[in-house]
């Protein structure tokens, strides 16, 4: 009896050891900062100054009437609604062509993964330097059909689509992916049969292929629009929010209000903290709608 | 009119693999064939290549009329059912019924009539509104069936339906095919590597092995009068005992035993002679007897097995490795034979049995090419 | 459904059980009016597309500084300038931030790889008081985004006195949750006989993680390696807002971002100076190909 104490003892104590320093670590960086940061939001609170104020719920409050927290919201949901479509249809299409056994497919598939790996800065390098109004390559190349030229990123209207495209050439390689993936696992027999039925080939993809797909599109649909509500790196290295503030999103503007205007004597740190929150809700939300819409529109074959 | 016809169909894989090689065939309209043969053998092949899944590398298939090389799938009124059933997952048994008739524009009653007819023929009424997932093993077959048969095909392909059953609804299942065919009548191609189901299925067997087409007949008439060794080895279980000879003027000997009254050449035989050929005999038998050492015995309940040794050689046959080593057991100059016994008549391992040899049975094979030597 | 196990791996060559092309007639046969398949005619102009940013960038960086200026574009600048890339590294503190990076991205990865295995084997294997409930709580930080903990975190580092410094770097990143649900999933697949037959012999839970567990385990941990690898080398948001005025920290994004920032007309250093940044992902991708993918498959499979 005793020894059976001592082992159960031992699994505690073991467990317990296995994932204290993890553990600590996660409740310093991850739980701390989560319930500090919803605290902040009641505050109006400095970043380096130690001033804090308590105003309950007055930030939450400043939101509906920021008109910069409304642009930043319209363009987030802009970026977003132009995002997740474009990204996804692309992707869908192309893992379709590169789920075939013809040559070079090993090329033609390494040429659209590579894009993930190079990181948000290199990438709008590239394209700055690809769109650049008087130099690039890009407004030379659509010269020559008869286009342009644009100003992409320094003309108001049209730098968000810019933003688009330089972050859809940078997630295909994933969406590819996760969509290759899932195109492998629907057995060849079922394509096979649905010819023998007398199905062409599109009404077998639309009717057998299509929603074996389904958990793949929920996922990327999901994935996808936490990470377009979420998008940073790229306005603010390329745009920086503009031009005019048509670019500017809702991190960048929690950014600009914690790091850039806060960091002087103004105490906006607890009104960003508040306004990330009101973001984090919104995601929750959608992803919770989105999954709730998906549940009952996909199917999860056995 | 919907027979199907190849004439010299051949597949090649680059290699080159010869999938199928020259098959010459024909299946007569509204016949049960069924192609038999070991893994490998071509006989999925060849019936992938009249569904249109595989593309015909040289000589043609003909369903019908009409040459279909070129034809797709979708264009040659076929109906297939798959190894593993192939259902829609995301259609109810319904959806997946009706997919093909919708596929073909045919209208919504008509679809719904005859969804039900099949399914009620199927005894599948009860389940339309289930998905694929909620079934079992035997029903998601039958759905598959139904799929094929509710377009009514001119030709209706099966490829090892029942390989993934387990025994008793294979047999139960078995059954319920001949019914359906007896009732619907549609020409029919069955693929299978177990002999058993195709001796007790098809009204004509075809015996396919490495792509090649070894004999074609009624059942009965395989088992009783096999073209060459591999077919005498491959059909009836258990096996047909194979064992070397030697022919001099018209004398076949094997080991000690003789038989006589053979038109054969001389020269080396090949002697076959099915368990059921073998009986245990007294003295008084004067047609040929071995003396076999009793080794293993195998109850089955309504007959027993007999495996002993002989003074005989074996035929230096193709079996399965695992057979050869279970059966050699390092007496090589000793054959081993089966024979199959009343059960009330068991022998003892280790005893001795005389067990004489019903000529009439007994089937010789060319030693060089293993062709079958008699005419029928 | 199990995660790393299932995801597939050979996405990058390709699979040949799913073809649905040469072997069949699935699709109707046309006859052949180009000497090569149709679907090279949108493959081709697709990779040349995706490589285009990248191939450019490499034109341009040995390019002279006149020949960026020239428009319509010089394609190819008659004597490739591989001076550009000297003048990178002696003009800014390149090969700092390139250092920087590789120390803070090999002791993150490193530490990951140590913390989270042992953490994810006591969720996986380890029966303790407990166990659901911390594993939930911890998943469910996964649920909160970056923006919402980046001022917390701020103030927290900067509590720690770690601004301006590396430290900001590595210490919140030490364990990366994802890391510890992507083992955890991998290693409840692994069958448990081994385990058990080795408890039953007397070993000790830390020898049958270090003896059993982790040799059967390579793959996982090459993948969560090299995810964790990318993930902290690209890094920009968070060395950005911790390492505000002490250039000698600058990771290589932020170095990278800057360079550009101070560079602003000379396209052809900052082309070599980006290539150089990336080469190491792109070594690293190229090497760890069949990783990277099961990697991404498993992160679309967490959902």
């Amino acid at each position: 009896m005793d020894r059976f104490r001592r082992f159960l003892v031992s699994d505690h104590a073991a467990g317990w050891a296995f994932i204290l320093p993890s553990v600590i670590l996660i409740v310093v960086f991850g739980l701390i900062p989560i319930v500090w940061g919803l605290i902040l939001s009641f505050q109006k609170a400095g970043l380096i100054s130690p001033e804090r104020e308590w105003v309950g719920l007055g930030n939450y409050a400043k939101i509906a009437s920021d008109p910069k927290a409304r642009q930043a919201a319209l363009n987030t949901i802009t970026y977003t609604l132009l995002f997740v479509p474009t990204s996804i249809l692309a992707s869908l299409f192309i893992a379709h062509a590169l789920n075939r056994k013809i040559a070079f497919v090993h090329f033609y598939r390494l040429a659209v993964f590579i894009p993930v790996v190079t990181s948000t800065i290199a990438t709008g390098i590239m394209f700055l330097w690809l769109f650049d109004k008087n130099y690039g390559l890009a407004n030379w190349l659509l010269g020559k059909i008869g286009l342009g030229p644009f100003g992409f990123f320094e003309d108001p209207n049209q730098a968000m689509i810019a933003l688009v495209l330089m972050t859809v050439w940078g997630w295909l390689g994933f969406d590819t992916i996760i969509y290759l993936a899932a195109l492998q696992g629907v057995p060849q027999e079922l394509i096979e049969a649905a010819s023998i039925d007398g199905s062409s080939r599109w009404s077998t993809f639309w009717r057998v292929t299509w929603p074996m797909l389904g958990p793949a599109t929920l996922l990327l649909v999901v994935w996808s629009t936490i990470s377009a509500l979420q998008l940073f790196d790229e306005v603010f290295f390329v745009t920086h929010g503009g031009p005019l503030g048509r670019t500017s999103v809702v991190v960048f503007y929690v950014y600009r209000l914690a790091f850039e205007q806060g960091l002087g004597s103004l105490s906006l740190a607890g009104y960003a903290a508040a306004i990330a929150y009101v973001l984090f809700l919104v995601i929750l939300m959608l992803t919770l709608a989105q999954f709730w819409l998906g549940r009952r529109v996909v199917h999860y074959s056995s | 009119m919907a027979r199907v016809a190849f004439d010299e169909a051949t597949k090649v894989y680059p290699g080159p693999v010869v999938a199928l090689d020259h098959l010459t065939l024909d299946v007569a309209d509204g016949e049960f064939l069924i192609l038999v043969g070991p893994s490998g053998c071509g006989k999925s092949t060849a019936l992938r290549m009249v569904a249109g899944l595989e593309r015909i590398s040289d000589g043609t298939i003909s369903i019908g009329d009409r040459v279909v090389n070129d034809v797709p799938p979708k264009d040659r009124d076929i109906a297939m059912v798959f190894q593993n059933y192939a259902l829609y997952p995301h259609m109810t048994v319904e959806k997946n019924l009706g997919f093909g008739l919708r596929r073909r524009h045919t209208p919504r009653e008509d679809v719904r009539q005859r969804v039900d007819e099949m399914s009620e023929m199927l005894g599948l009424q009860d389940l339309l509104r289930r998905r694929p997932g909620q079934l079992s093993g035997g029903q998601r077959q039958r759905v598959a069936m139904g799929r094929a048969l509710v377009r009514e095909p001119e030709v209706f392909l099966l490829d090892e339906p029942l390989s993934n059953l387990d025994a008793k609804l294979r047999v139960q299942m078995r059954s319920e095919l001949k019914r359906l065919h007896d009732r619907i009548g549609v020409t029919t191609i069955y693929v299978t590597h177990d002999q058993v189901e195709a001796i007790t299925l098809g009204e004509r067997i075809a015996v396919l092995s490495e792509g090649v087409l070894q004999q074609v007949g009624p059942p009965q008439d395989v088992y009783d009068h096999p073209a060459n060794v591999f077919v005498a080895g491959f059909i009836g279980s258990p096996p047909m005992n194979l064992l070397k000879g030697n022919a001099a003027g018209g004398r076949i000997a094997v080991g000690e035993v003789e038989f006589v009254d053979r038109q054969v050449p001389d020269g080396e035989v090949l002697v076959g002679i099915r368990p059921e050929g073998l009986h245990p005999v007294g003295e008084a038998f004067d047609g040929p007897v071995f003396e076999v050492s009793v080794e293993v015995v195998e109850p089955l309940g309504d007959e027993v097995l007999v495996h002993g040794s002989i003074e005989a050689h074996a035929a230096e046959e193709r079996r399965e490795a695992e057979e050869v080593a279970l059966l050699a057991d390092g007496k090589r100059d000793r054959a081993t034979i089966t024979l199959r016994l009343p059960p009330e008549e068991r022998p003892k391992p280790g005893s001795r049995l005389r067990v004489g040899v019903a000529q009439h049975k007994v089937r010789l094979f060319d030693a060089a090419n293993g062709l079958a030597v008699e005419p029928r | 459904m199990s995660a790393v196990t299932e995801a597939p791996v050979e996405l990058v060559r390709p699979d040949p059980r799913s073809l649905a092309g040469e072997t069949g007639m699935v699709e109707r046969p046309r006859r052949r009016l180009l000497p090569f398949d149709p679907w090279h005619l949108f493959l081709l102009p697709l990779a040349a597309v995706m490589l285009l940013p990248l191939l450019w960038m490499v034109v341009t960086s040995l390019e002279t500084e006149a020949q960026t200026f020239h428009f319509p574009p010089i394609l190819w600048p008659g004597t490739p300038q591989f001076g550009n890339y000297l003048d990178v590294i002696r003009d800014s503190a390149f090969t700092r931030w390139f250092w920087n990076t590789t120390v803070v991205t090999v002791t993150v990865v490193a530490s990951n790889l140590v913390l989270c295995t042992l953490a994810a084997y006591a969720f996986a294997r380890i029966r303790f008081l407990g166990r659901a409930f911390i594993y939930f709580v911890i998943l469910a930080t996964l649920m909160v985004p970056l923006q919402v903990v980046l001022i917390p975190t701020f103030l927290l580092v900067k509590d720690l006195g770690l601004l301006d410094r590396l430290g900001a770097l590595v210490v919140p990143n030490l364990v990366n949750v994802f890391g510890i649900f992507l083992l955890t999933q991998f290693f409840r697949t692994l069958p448990i006989d081994l385990e058990e037959a080795a408890r039953i012999d007397g070993a000790s839970r830390l020898s049958i993680l270090l003896r059993i567990v982790v040799p059967l385990s390579l793959p996982a941990l090459a993948t969560l390696a090299v995810i964790q690898f990318l993930w902290t080398w690209n890094d920009f948001l968070w060395p950005l807002v911790t390492i505000l005025t002490n250039q000698d920290a600058f990771t290589l994004q932020l170095g990278l971002a800057t360079f550009q920032g101070s560079h602003q007309t000379q396209w052809h250093l900052v082309a070599a100076a980006n290539l150089m940044s990336m080469v190491p992902m792109i070594v690293l991708f190229l090497l760890a190909q069949r990783y990277f993918v099961r990697g991404i498959a498993t992160q679309g499979l967490k959902g």
